[in-house]
Parts: structure tokens; sequence; C-alpha cells
């Protein structure tokens, strides 16, 4: 017990001394001369991809506006074609249908039981 | 103690500027800021030759969002926050790239790692690119989530109350965090050393 509390504390102790030595490893970097000019490269070409969305978002906002207006004004010239709507209530019209129907079915009656 | 929360590098008018667009104003922010930047990067990553590359990333991330920052006081936990996030898409994405290529420590650089550990080398740059090399390839060996926190936590020398602003999460749920990635980076590094020593008995 005493030698695995030993040999973890032992491995915490390495397991610290490497994280400093790569610190040390590690120092902070000058960036280069041309550190902002990239930057600001890549800034402008993020800028021009979502400049070129938004045109196509815009151009395809354009052209379902004026798609729908076609649509609106084919229907309202097919609507004028068509000839007048039956006067009749949709209640009406069902209640016939429904007579009609029942015109076409006849009860189905039992057949008498024959005598034994 | 942490070198980046010392104080403020840059004064509130000049974060409330850069939020309203001023591009001199974003430029001064990016030079007061990525010499600190890009060394928490460089240790984060391991990668020096890519640094430069994450850094931009970072200050990118930071010029298209900078509209959503609550006050120019929280700034810099909030840069940090970025920066440990580029760091972590970054890793990320290199361990998809090696993944086939990296399973394990060479034994020179477990061997090297040991000798770290026991600061029994000198530290010029060459050895220093190989302890960079020897942690890097050690620290591949946990999740990326681990290796970002411990690094901020062991390497840069945060407090967890800094730890707190950054990842928005409470200093016990970080003790326990923390406690399990060490755990988990200590087993990987006795497992590699036993490792070693098996290939060292086979000669």
């Amino acid at each position: 017990m005493d030698h695995q509390n030993h040999q973890s504390g032992s491995d915490e102790a390495r397991l610290d001394a490497m994280f400093e030595a790569y610190r040390a490893a590690c120092p902070d970097l000058e960036p280069s001369a041309d550190f902002m000019p990239q930057l600001w490269l890549k800034i402008e070409a993020r800028q021009s991809v979502s400049a070129v969305f938004g045109r196509l978002a815009r151009n395809l906002a354009t052209a379902a506006l004026a798609l729908s207006l076609l649509l609106g004004l084919a229907v309202s010239i097919s609507g004028s074609r068509v000839g007048p709507l039956p006067s009749e209530s949709y209640a009406e019209v069902l209640a016939d249908e429904h007579y009609n129907a029942s015109l076409d079915f006849e009860p189905v009656r039992p057949a008498p039981a024959e005598p034994r | 103690m942490p070198a980046w929360f010392f104080g403020m590098l840059v004064d509130y008018e000049l974060i409330r500027r850069a939020k309203e667009g001023d591009g001199p104003a974003f430029n001064q922010l990016v030079a007061a800021y990525r010499k600190r930047i890009l060394g928490t990067i460089a240790r984060l990553i391991g990668r020096p030759e890519d640094v430069e590359d994450v850094g931009q990333e970072v200050f990118l991330r930071l010029y298209y969002s900078l509209d959503q920052l609550r006050s120019a006081e929280v700034f810099e936990p909030w840069l940090y926050r970025l920066t440990a996030n580029a760091a972590y898409d970054y890793l990320r994405k290199r361990r998809r790239r090696m993944e086939s290529r990296m399973a394990d420590l060479s034994e020179q650089q477990v061997l090297l790692a040991d000798a770290v550990a026991g600061e029994k080398i000198d530290r010029d740059e060459g050895q220093k690119k190989r302890i960079r090399e020897a942690v890097d390839a050690l620290l591949e060996r946990v999740s990326e989530e681990d290796r970002v926190l411990l690094t901020l936590k062991e390497v840069e020398g945060l407090s967890l109350k800094e730890l707190g602003e950054i990842y928005h999460v409470k200093e016990n749920a970080l003790k326990v965090r923390l406690f399990r990635a060490r755990q988990r980076v200590l087993k990987a590094f006795s497992a590699a050393r036993k490792q070693a020593a098996g290939v060292s008995s086979l000669r």
C-alpha cells in the first residue's frame, strides 16, 4: 500500500516536472511580419464568400417573389374563365349526393329460418 | 501565476471601437494580444510550424464574433475561450489526419519523456524540440478536451477561477474534470514507460 502511494506520488511529481520542461521548451513566439496582412486576407476572403451567399440569397428571394406574382396572376386569369359557381350551398350538395347514394343500396334482410 | 490575467493589455474604449467595426482599432487589439495568444497556442498544440495559422483563425473568429461580446470587461476570458476552441479544433483535425501514423509513442520518445520528467537532460534547441515532440506524443494519447484543459492548467498556469470563466463551469466540476484528465495522462505515461521497458528487455 505504502509502495503504491509512493509510486503514485512519484509519478505525479514526474508529470509535474514534465509539464514544467514542456513550458520551458515552448516559449512565446514572435509573430512573423506577414501575420497581419495574412489575417486581413483571410478576413476579406470570408467577407467575399459571405457577400456571394448574400447576393445569391437576395436573387433567390427576388425570383421567388416574381414566381409567386406570376402564379397569382395565372390563378386570377384562369379563375375568371371558369363558369359561375353553383348556387347551392355545400350542405345542400352533400344532402343531394347522400340521397342519390341511398337509392343504390337495398337493406340486407336475413333469410327466413327453414322449419325443422 | 498566469501572465494573461495580470491586467488588460488594452483599454475598454479600444475594444468598444473594434466592436463597432473600426478597422484600425481591431488592428491595435490584435497587435496587443497576438504574442500572448501565439505563445498559448504553441503550448496547446505543440507544433510551432502551425501556430500562426491557428492564431490567425483565433483572430478571424474574433473579428466575426466581436459584436456578440457582452461587455469589454469579459474580453480576455472570451478571447481565451476562442483560443482554446481553435486549438481544440486543430487538434481534432490533426488526430483524424494522423490517426494511422501516430498510434504509439516511439521508444525514444518514451525514454526522452522519462528523462524530461527526471530532469536529466540539457535543454538546448534540439533538445527542446524533442521535449515538445515527446510531450506532444504523450498528450496524443488522451482526448483533445483533456489535453487543452490540462495544458491551460498545468502549463499555462491558469487558476480554477480563470478556467471557470473560460469554460463557464463551476470550480468543483472543473476540479473533477482536471483530476480525471490528469489520471488519464498518468495512466498513458506509465503504460508508455512499461511498453518501452518491454521493448528494451526484448533486445
